[in-house]
């Protein structure tokens, strides 16, 4: 079957023959795992298809199998890069670290360090190579000069000093001043630092002294000695979202009611993250997972479904502009009589010609086709984005749905089936893996499809092989969905017989691996940019193979000899 | 209702604009509210704004108003032009662009020193962070020609009457 399909230039037999580890894990997997026997694998369709793809040259996928082994562990790596989940009390600690740390290597006080830290974006070695290339430059520039004045206020208590922004008189044992030693009571102060915590977001952790020509940083001893409780603990807030927000090495789950960072001190590169919360996202972007797309692509798929933009082809492609006020008009029914809602101008739907003294317009007239052609493109270049965009949006919704699905399972299904089955709900595990292969399956192929649109129309044999690759890999999806979501409930209520849920199990444990294969497979060939398919890029000079950019804001095909949008410009 | 409980903060800054005024500044508090303040600056000389010699000088003079709200000296005054002025930083509303007037405000700055400010901006506008489009286009492309109209303003509407 497979060798049929397979129409187009494979350079690399890899693409074909990796199959085969599949099929020889299903039955590992199926012979291994299973705890009760009394079935044959050769009478499942499913594997006997599998095993058609095998074929005959068996030596030459074993030399691949270990190659390819090689290449699942490369990808397992890639793919459990070395991150932590840290909660609130984890990042104050590793925050606290640090600062303790700059404070002994430069002999300054932690609130010092502190401020140098926030400078810095939190980079210990930035503040250790800054500081011992400069230190008086860097002092000057965060805001920690050597104190200026102080030994007149501190040996005379009773000193009557005027505060330089309420005017009033206090003793001097009332006065505060930061490095720079400018005078201000301590009202004047804590007003001063809560209007700048409530008002500044992360800003009041660059509080800087009032008077205006002065850059004297405002340290944390003087927020913990003069704000009130309410303000310090939205400072230490701020302070541990400047942590992990100006760290490079630290991000927030994106999910809004987390409270967790994750921390990956490796280089940046595209690698799913999962937090805590299960929420998945890509460290580089910080989206959703979104493998095999690319962060550029995905943030151009995101812009093009929240904008507008689609409406501008749907409005050229079934609507016709009035011909005296030029506001589109959608026809839907009646008459070829129009009357415009707005100027009240009557017009044939049919020639656009006005309505008094119309009589007939059925004799054909030769035009000018740009218009039409216009209107073809359009309506094209919607149906194209609407046949992507449907299916990557029902997988996405289908993907919710499982993850949904998966947890009400395991929360309530999983005993009832683990006593009417009776086996111990470890043995369940099974189900688990199933529902986790669906969701990330799900994901996989709801990015494929925003892949897809973006693949160049002048390539058809990569566009086969990813028609291809995405067919296959959707069918099995289907089927491995199919079976842990219907055939599952067959065995919730009624005390099914254990052979048959063997069976199940047997089924479920092989779909899920090929499921895997075959989405591996898929991912990979996507992420390296189907280079397994020699390009053939059809170059001629008609018209329908035409080279063609699509318009970032209504994605309409514009023919490269043009350089603005014919849709959307702006007339 | 507003003057009682003044901040003495506010009664010091009014009593010293009154009694030692900057040059070519007038501030004084409104009767019945003393947190707002009906201001006069006088156009810089050298620029566009400056009042013309006619055995003495006439015009060039620019009304303002100028508000302490609840908050001052935590939260900047409000300062409006009520004088329509042709300048880049200024719309037609009379609103200032100015860092002090928003997020370079600091308590330790006074009305004395935003209206010095504001005289300052009349000698030097500054095009390329521009409040009024328009204008500062002008500005950018034929300074002379902008000067020009800044002067024609001057003359028409800043007569102080």
């Amino acid at each position: 079957m497979l060798r049929r399909r397979v129409s187009w230039d494979v350079t690399n037999s890899l693409a074909m023959d990796d199959v085969h580890p599949s099929s020889d894990s299903i039955e590992e997997e199926a012979t291994t795992k299973c705890y009760s026997d009394g079935f044959d694998d050769n009478e499942d369709p499913f594997f006997l298809s599998d095993d058609d793809f095998v074929g005959g040259d068996d030596g030459a996928a074993d030399a691949l199998l270990e190659d390819i082994k090689e290449d699942e562990i490369d990808l397992l790596k890639h793919k459990q890069q070395d991150y932590k989940i840290l909660n609130t009390a984890e990042i104050r600690q590793r925050m606290e670290r640090d600062v303790a740390e700059v404070s002994t290597v430069l002999s300054i006080s932690k609130d010092e360090a502190s401020i140098l830290l926030r400078n810095y974006n939190w980079s210990v070695s930035k503040v250790n190579d800054s500081w011992f290339t400069d230190e008086f430059e860097v002092r000057e520039k965060v805001g920690l000069e050597k104190l200026v004045v102080s030994s007149d206020l501190s040996s005379n208590k009773r000193k009557i000093i005027t505060c330089g922004i309420c005017f009033e008189p206090y003793t001097s044992d009332r006065i505060r001043y930061a490095y720079c030693g400018h005078l201000y009571c301590e009202i004047c102060w804590s007003a001063y630092i809560s209007t700048s915590i409530n008002n500044d977001g992360t800003g009041c952790l660059m509080l800087r002294c009032p008077e205006p020509s002065c850059r004297a940083a405002i340290g944390q001893y003087m927020i913990d000695s003069l704000a009130s409780e309410e303000d310090r603990k939205k400072y230490s807030d701020f302070l541990v979202r400047s942590y992990v927000e100006d760290n490079r090495t630290t991000k927030w789950c994106p999910s809004p009611a987390c409270e967790h960072a994750i921390e990956f001190s490796g280089a940046d590169g595209i690698f799913d993250v999962t937090c805590r919360c299960f929420t998945s996202f890509c460290w580089n972007c910080k989206e959703e997972c979104h493998r095999p797309m690319d962060c550029d692509a995905v943030k151009k798929w995101i812009l093009k479904n929240s904008s507008e933009s689609e409406n501008v082809n749907y409005i050229l492609a079934y609507c016709k502009p009035c011909p005296n006020c030029k506001r589109p008009i959608e026809k839907n029914h009646g008459c070829m009589h129009m009357t415009c809602r707005v100027c009240r101008n009557e017009f044939c739907w049919l020639c656009l010609g006005p309505w008094k003294g119309h009589a007939n317009c059925n004799r054909y007239m030769e035009k000018t086709d740009t218009e039409d052609r216009r209107k073809k493109l359009a309506k094209e270049s919607l149906e194209k984005y609407t046949h992507y965009f449907e299916r990557w949006d029902a997988n996405r919704k289908s993907r919710l749905k499982a993850l949904a699905d998966h947890q009400r399972v395991k929360n309530e299904e999983f005993k009832k089936l683990s006593e009417s089955q009776d086996i111990p709900e470890a043995y369940l595990e099974f189900i688990t893996k199933a529902w986790l292969q669906v969701v990330e399956c799900r994901r996989a192929l709801e990015w494929s499809y925003a892949y897809g649109y973006y693949l160049p129309d002048k390539d058809p044999a990569k566009k086969q092989f990813f028609e291809y690759l995405q067919g296959e890999a959707e069918s099995t999806l289907e089927k491995l969905h199919n079976c842990v979501e219907s055939e599952l409930k067959e065995f919730l209520d009624v005390g099914g017989l254990s052979k048959k849920f063997s069976e199940f199990r047997t089924k479920l444990v092989g779909l899920t691996t090929v499921t895997g294969n075959y989405f591996e497979k898929l991912v990979r060939a996507l992420e390296n940019g189907l280079c397994d398919v020699n390009s053939h890029v059809i170059k001629g000079s008609e018209d329908e193979v035409e080279d063609r950019w699509h318009c970032d804001r209504c994605t309409y095909a514009n023919p490269s000899s043009l350089k603005s949008c014919k849709m959307c410009f702006i007339k | 209702m507003a003057n009682s409980n003044l901040p003495r903060r506010i009664i010091k800054e009014t009593q010293r604009l009154l009694s030692e005024p900057a040059p070519g500044i007038s501030a004084s508090p409104s009767e019945d509210n003393m947190r707002y303040f009906n201001v006069m600056i006088l156009g810089p000389t050298q620029s566009p704004y400056e009042g013309t010699f006619v055995q003495l000088l006439i015009g060039g003079v620019f009304k303002l108003e100028l508000f302490l709200p609840e908050e001052y000296p935590m939260a900047a005054p409000k300062v409006r032009f009520l004088t329509k002025i042709y300048h880049p930083n200024i719309d037609k509303l009379g609103r200032i662009c100015l860092d002090i007037l928003k997020d370079k405000w600091s308590p330790a700055l006074q009305i004395r020193t935003v209206l010095l400010s504001i005289q300052a901006l009349l000698s030097a506008p500054n095009p390329d962070d521009p409040l009024s489009e328009n204008i500062a286009k002008h500005w950018k492309t034929n300074e002379a020609e902008a000067v020009e109209t800044a002067k024609e303003w001057t003359r028409l509407y800043a007569s102080g009457a």
